[in-house]
């Protein structure tokens, strides 16, 4: 391995010249491993937090949780065999009033009903700083400062729930078990379970759960809680009982911060093949200055494999320093914006610096680093030793050998294959390697075109008439341009940004554009069979309403579906529990899709109508069977007929509904929509809530307010992602910037020794960034109208339409960038004197 | 008198502090004169060729081209001068890389609001046997076909001054024979004043008068006789 010492001998001499010149390069896999890094970190440290700090997230060592019913005697019996503590919580919502009749106000509340045992871990902090037990003594209640808030109520004031007054105690400032209860979609009240007696709440067919917190022995290993979990769900098979424990005390914000950060490592790997785009055209002007370093070196005698081997190794010791940085950047940010992302979360996050999203980082920014400099290092081979001798006319054309084709192939796919493996969302992570491998090529080819046709324009007869556009056309068209990195790294950074914004966009106008003209005014839930015909009476004698729509509902698990259990699916539809109705006639307005709906009257083995979507999502084909537990008891049903159901509209929707006979004994509520004029509702509320305090009024524009809320978060993050990535594009654009300088100053001294004016230059100058900003930003928008298109069509199943605004934004952002970045550059060529320029390349 | 140096001194901030270039440099050039510039490397031949053509800015003294103080006007309006009467050769041939043959001609026609830039430059490359390479771009191109371009850009706005910085210092001698053949055949072509750096005292044996500095000052000055003339 002779030659492999004399290339790392030359690489060593050749470093002497220290870094000068990859600066860009050094930014660009910084920032890129540093926003992977640290989105990476962050995703570790809540899931560490949440590993962490279980016990009390989940209020005990261990829960276990019942749908729409309490425990049994047997049940708590098991229970108790295992645990030292059992406290049992009651989660449900409801309406919390002012008083009683139709003049109160009222607010939609989450209700937990507590025993005296909670919290079993952590504390309840309240304002006044007195304890719970004396808080909630009587008929009293603690309340978030929001719902006191909203209704105008302060300490001593009465609350009513359901039918019963209550006394306010004190504000609910920490509830330590908030994170395991998921999102609610109306702020907190605490009271003790036994008072709500004699409230007409958590009466049969209501919608509560149950929740059994339990500590066990200190000593109670992971792998007791495994037995235990099996011990449990092996007796309440058919109960519908779920378990949880400490190690995954809050699964909806751990699985959210997972899906949430898997994406955001996407859009980081965006960001890093931007990074690629400065590295590699950094690499390039590295070994075009060493052009004739690498000629003498062949005329010398050095084959073609060590002078390879000899910049490789140069490359990768800039490439682990670049990537060293990033991971340093990576781990420390985080720690320095802990305050304010603890503030935004509700779970306790275990900031640290965390060696496996660190070595992820490493991993992708020393492949990324490879893929975008093999091409220019293989062609060092290509360099004659004749170059020296007559003028290089630039560097190396054409393909590299095979073997390194086939080695920067192979890089590819490694890191793509474990983007795929390790952001847990392999689907997801394929399509966005395919996506920014389609945009990088349609990139390339916009850069080609924009060459091609700046050649042509500057031939027409009105650049012809113009020297400062003429000028710049050609500087775009011509040979040795910045065009095709400045399209690249810009075009891929705006591209990810129009994504982002087509999305976002569309998203915000499917929920305030579509859904408010069809969503229904109100969803009353809770309404018991002998209410049905009191409120139907005041809804729909009301000129305000146009439509009342009601269907029964209860809850259960699915058990079984089409022969395979529940736990093998891994569908919403199977998770938790699943709210089914039943009827005897097809609704009105409900379209068949498959089969037929059972006859009227029909009293045989019981039947099921499926929605068709989510059939065919988890494979359920006509004359299937589901088994659902309805409140403990186990319903076979047959899967006859498929309806469409539009989850979009707002409309009542179930996936299941069950012939009427097979559930018309079982306890249950009914579920009625009401769609009513926006002036109109005040007064319905006022007059349902009024006759029936038991009620549950949610009003779907409060609702949408809060999915919106959500999807602002959600959009805020992809868009700080996004922003990382823009903000590489940027460094690349500026290195494109910086390393065309030497080429201006040049070009404005021969313009000027040809009678160029200053304005002359500077127009042209200007001219050139923005037409390459401009064109990268067209490019941006057809990118991200397709990803757009692509995210909203296949993965969200929404209609999508394109969206103008951020997309007139993002080309004139994007010209004004390359705007800035060009005239930031322009000074020295401007400033130049002709003769000193001219003759110091003599 | 169609250039005018007096006292003209030079001095360049260097690595190593303040260098000066050219002391005291006073000369005339006249109308169609070709004046050759000869003199040892480092003498500061083609610093006074930058300064006759405005493209370096005298320490002290009076530049004038045609009647006008070229150390009075700012970098635009010494631009607009150079436009309209002035063409430059470099040795390096200092071509625009991202422009073909046919755009580096045409440009300061342009530049000079020339309606038929185009044509004109076109005639010029045929002029100097190029007319078959004007799509090209420099890189495309020999030594002595990019020089042949630089000349015809020199030459296509018709300059009452050519300045000319050692035009054949990067090419071999053939080539450089044939390109000051057509550096004076331009001159003569175009009835211009000719200045021309050189190192070769042949071709500086082809100028009307020959001008030797040494060390930044005025050495020598002889006249070509009319015998060698013929």
């Amino acid at each position: 391995m002779t030659w492999l010492s004399q290339a790392a001998r030359i690489a060593t001499r050749e470093l002497r010249g220290g870094l000068a010149g990859f600066r860009i390069f050094l930014a660009c896999l910084a920032l890129g491993v540093a926003a992977i890094a640290a989105v990476g970190s962050v995703r570790v440290s809540i899931t560490e937090g949440l590993q962490r700090e279980g016990r009390v997230i989940l209020g005990g060592d261990a829960e276990v949780e019942f749908s729409y019913r309490f425990a049994t005697d047997q049940e708590l019996d098991l229970l108790r065999s295992f645990a030292t503590e059992v406290s049992a919580a009651v989660d449900f919502r409801s309406m919390a009033a002012t008083a009683q009749g139709p003049d109160a106000d009222r607010a939609l509340t989450q209700v937990k009903a507590v025993d005296a045992l909670y919290p079993l871990t952590g504390a309840v902090a309240l304002e006044p700083d007195i304890p719970l037990a004396e808080a909630l003594a009587g008929d009293s209640v603690v309340v978030h400062p929001v719902l006191a808030d909203r209704l105008g109520l302060e300490m001593g004031d009465s609350l009513w729930l359901g039918t019963k007054a209550f006394t306010i105690t004190a504000r609910l400032i920490r509830e330590p078990d908030a994170g395991a209860a998921g999102f609610g979609l109306g702020p907190r009240t605490l009271v003790r379970t036994e008072a709500l007696d004699g409230s007409g709440l958590l009466s049969s067919g209501s919608l509560f759960e149950t929740d059994y917190r339990l500590t066990l022995p200190p000593e109670t290993t992971d792998a007791q809680l495994d037995a235990l979990e099996v011990q449990v769900e092996t007796a309440f098979a058919d109960a519908g009982a779920r378990w949880r424990d400490r190690r995954n005390a809050s699964p909806q914000v751990a699985r959210f911060v997972d899906r949430i950060g898997s994406f955001l490592v996407l859009v980081g790997l965006a960001g890093l093949a931007v990074g690629g785009v400065g590295v590699s055209a950094a690499v390039r002007a590295y070994l075009d200055r060493k052009t004739p370093v690498i000629a003498t070196l062949k005329t010398i005698g050095a084959e073609g494999r060590t002078i390879f081997a000899a910049y490789l190794m140069q490359i990768g010791v800039l490439a682990a320093v670049g990537v060293a940085i990033g991971l340093v950047l990576g781990a420390i940010i985080p720690l320095l914006a802990a305050p304010f992302i603890s503030t935004q979360l509700p779970v306790p996050v275990a900031f640290g610096i965390h060696g496996g999203p660190l070595a992820e980082a490493a991993l992708y920014g020393a492949l990324t680093a490879l893929i975008f400099t093999l091409w220019p290092l293989a062609r060092t081979e290509q360099v004659r030793a004749a170059s020296l001798f007559r003028d290089a006319s630039g560097p190396a054309r054409g393909w590299p050998r095979k073997r390194y084709v086939a080695a920067l192939a192979a890089s590819a796919v490694i890191l793509i294959g474990a983007s795929a493996l390790l952001s847990g969302i392999p689907l997801l992570a394929l399509y966005a390697a395919g996506a920014i491998l389609v945009a990088l090529g349609i990139l390339v080819l916009a850069a080609w075109g924009v060459r091609a046709l700046s050649r042509r324009l500057a031939r027409t007869g009105t650049a012809r008439g113009t020297p400062s556009l003429r000028l710049a056309l050609g500087a775009v068209g011509g040979p040795g341009g910045e065009a095709t990195a400045v399209v690249l790294s810009l075009g891929l950074g705006l591209t990810v940004l129009a994504a982002v914004g087509q999305i976002d966009a569309n998203m915000r106008a499917a929920i305030d554009r579509d859904l408010p003209q069809v969503a229904p005014s109100y969803f009353f839930v809770d309404i018991q069979p002998d209410q049905l015909p009191g409120f139907l009476d005041r809804v729909e004698n009301d000129p305000a309403v146009s439509r009342v729509d009601a269907a029964p509902m209860l809850g259960g698990v699915v058990q079984t579906l089409a022969g395979r259990p529940a736990a093998d699916f891994d569908h919403w539809v199977t998770r938790g529990d699943r709210r089914i109705s039943f009827a005897d006639s097809l609704p009105e307005g409900t379209r068949i899709t498959g089969g037929t709906w059972w006859p009227e009257g029909y009293d045989g083995p019981p039947q099921v109508s499926f929605a068709q979507e989510e059939a065919d999502e988890l494979g359920v084909e006509i004359g299937d069977e589901v088994t659902m537990n309805i409140l403990g008891r186990d319903l076979t049903a047959t899967v006859t007929s498929f309806r469409e159901v539009d989850f979009s509209t707002g409309g009542i929707g179930f996936v299941m509904v069950f012939n009427e006979a097979a559930l018309r004994g079982a306890p249950h509520t009914w579920l009625s929509t009401v769609y009513a004029t926006p002036e109109a509702e005040a007064q319905i509320l006022r007059d349902v809530a009024g006759d029936a305090p038991n009620i549950t009024a949610v009003r779907v524009r409060d609702a949408i307010d809060l999915v919106t809320e959500a999807l602002s978060a959600l959009a805020a993050a992809t868009s700080w992602g996004a922003g990382a990535t823009l903000l590489t594009g940027f460094v690349v654009l500026i290195g494109a910037a910086a390393a065309g300088e030497r080429g201006r100053v040049f070009e404005a001294s021969v313009l000027k020794t040809l009678g160029a004016t200053r304005r002359t230059i500077l127009t042209s100058f200007a001219i050139r960034s923005a037409l390459l900003g401009a064109a990268a930003g067209i490019v941006a928008i057809i990118g991200g109208a397709l990803a757009g298109w692509g995210v909203l069509t296949f993965v969200m199943d929404a209609p999508y339409a394109f969206e103008p605004l951020s997309a007139l934004v993002i080309v004139v952002g994007g010209a004004l960038a390359t705007l800035l970045a060009g005239l930031a550059f322009a000074w020295r060529p401007l400033a130049a004197r002709p003769a000193r320029v001219l003759r110091s390349q003599d | 008198m169609v250039l005018s140096l007096r006292d003209v001194s030079l001095s360049l901030q260097g690595n190593a502090g303040i260098v000066d270039i050219l002391h005291g440099i006073s000369l005339e050039v006249t109308e169609r004169e070709t004046v050759g510039l000869v003199g040892p490397s480092g003498s500061g031949k083609s610093s006074l060729l930058m300064l006759m053509g405005g493209l370096e800015r005298a320490t002290s003294g009076a530049v004038e081209a045609l009647g006008r103080d070229l150390t009075e006007m700012d970098e635009d309006a010494l631009a607009r001068f150079r436009r309209g009467h002035m063409g430059v050769v470099f040795q390096s041939f200092h071509l625009i890389p991202t422009m073909t043959a046919l755009e580096n001609v045409a440009t300061p026609l342009e530049l000079a609001g020339d309606s038929d830039a185009f044509d004109r430059a076109a005639a010029e490359l045929e002029a100097v046997g190029l007319g078959h390479r004007i799509g090209h771009y420099p890189a495309q191109m020999s030594g002595g076909e990019q020089q042949r371009v630089a000349l015809a850009r020199a030459a296509a706005p018709r300059p009452d001054i050519l300045l000319a910085d050692e035009p054949t210092g990067n090419l071999d001698q053939s080539t450089g024979e044939a390109i000051m053949d057509l550096l004076f055949g331009l001159r003569d072509r175009h009835g211009a004043t000719l200045v021309l750096v050189t190192h070769s005292l042949d071709l500086a044996a082809r100028c009307d008068r020959t001008i030797r500095l040494v060390d930044g000052r005025l050495d020598s000055e002889t006249r070509r006789t009319a015998e060698a003339a013929e």
